[in-house]
C-alpha cells in the first residue's frame, strides 16, 4: 500500500493533489474527504482556528493507523495532509484520499482513519475571532 | 535520574514553560511522575483525568516505569482534523 503524509501550514491544494493522483488499473474508487473549519465553534463565531500538531508524535501515530488500514482493506493508496497554522474560516485543514477496488472499502477505510486521527493524532486546535 | 517532561497545546498556557526537567528516583513511574509534575504546576490538576501521556513516541499507562533520559509528554484530548 502507498501511502502518503504530509503536515504543512500551506494552503491544501486539492486540485494539485489530485492532478498527481495514481493509481493502477484495478481500482474502482476513489474517496476525497477535506474538512473545512466552519465559521461556528461550539456556539461562538469564529474566523478561523489555529491547529497545532506534536509533528513527531502525528507521524510515527499516523504510520501506525496506515498499518492498521493496510490490515483491513485491500486499500492500494492513501494519502492524508493535514494543515498547521492558521486555517480560516472555509478553508480545508484535513484532506484524506483513499484507493481501493471498491466504494466500500474505500468509504470504510477514510471514514476509519479520520476517526482514529481525531483520537489519536497529537493535534491542538485553538478557534480564533476577531 | 532525569527526565524531561513537555507540555503541549493549552497545558503550556497552565504551567507557563514549553518543558521541565526532573530529577526522580530510579524505578520512577509514569502516574508517579505525573503526580510530580501537578505538584509543581498545580493548575494542571484540573485537567488531571484528561490528561494524556506519552513516553518518547508511545502512549504509554500510568505503571510504565521510566528510565534515566526519557521525554515525557503531557497533552490535552486531542482535536485533529
Amino acid at each position: 500500500m502507498k501511502t502518503e503524509l504530509t503536515i504543512s501550514t500551506g494552503a491544501i491544494d486539492e486540485v494539485a493533489l489530485a492532478k498527481c493522483r495514481e493509481m493502477g488499473k484495478g481500482m474502482g474508487a476513489v474517496i476525497c474527504f477535506s474538512g473545512v473549519v466552519r465559521e461556528i465553534e461550539g456556539d461562538a463565531p469564529i474566523t478561523a482556528i489555529d491547529y497545532e500538531a506534536h509533528e513527531q508524535m502525528a507521524r510515527h501515530q499516523v504510520g501506525l493507523l496506515f498499518d492498521a488500514v493496510e490490515k483491513r482493506w485491500p486499500v492500494e493508496s492513501v494519502r492524508v495532509v493535514h494543515r498547521i497554522g492558521v486555517v480560516p474560516v472555509n478553508e480545508s485543514s484535513l484532506w484524506v484520499e483513499m484507493i481501493a477496488p471498491h466504494r466500500a472499502e474505500a468509504f470504510a477505510a477514510c471514514q476509519f482513519i479520520i476517526d482514529e486521527m481525531k483520537q489519536k493524532v497529537q493535534i491542538w486546535k485553538k478557534p480564533m475571532s476577531t | 535520574m532525569k527526565i524531561s517532561v513537555k507540555f503541549w497545546s493549552y497545558f503550556r498556557d497552565y504551567t507557563g514553560c514549553a518543558e521541565t526537567a526532573l530529577e526522580l528516583a530510579k524505578g520512577t513511574t509514569l502516574g508517579e511522575t505525573h503526580a510530580a509534575v501537578l505538584d509543581e504546576f498545580p493548575k494542571l490538576a484540573g485537567s488531571k483525568n484528561s490528561t494524556l501521556k506519552a513516553v518518547g513516541l508511545e502512549y504509554e499507562d500510568d505503571d510504565f516505569v521510566l528510565s534515566d533520559g526519557d521525554v515525557v509528554s503531557f497533552f490535552p484530548p486531542l482535536q485533529g482534523g
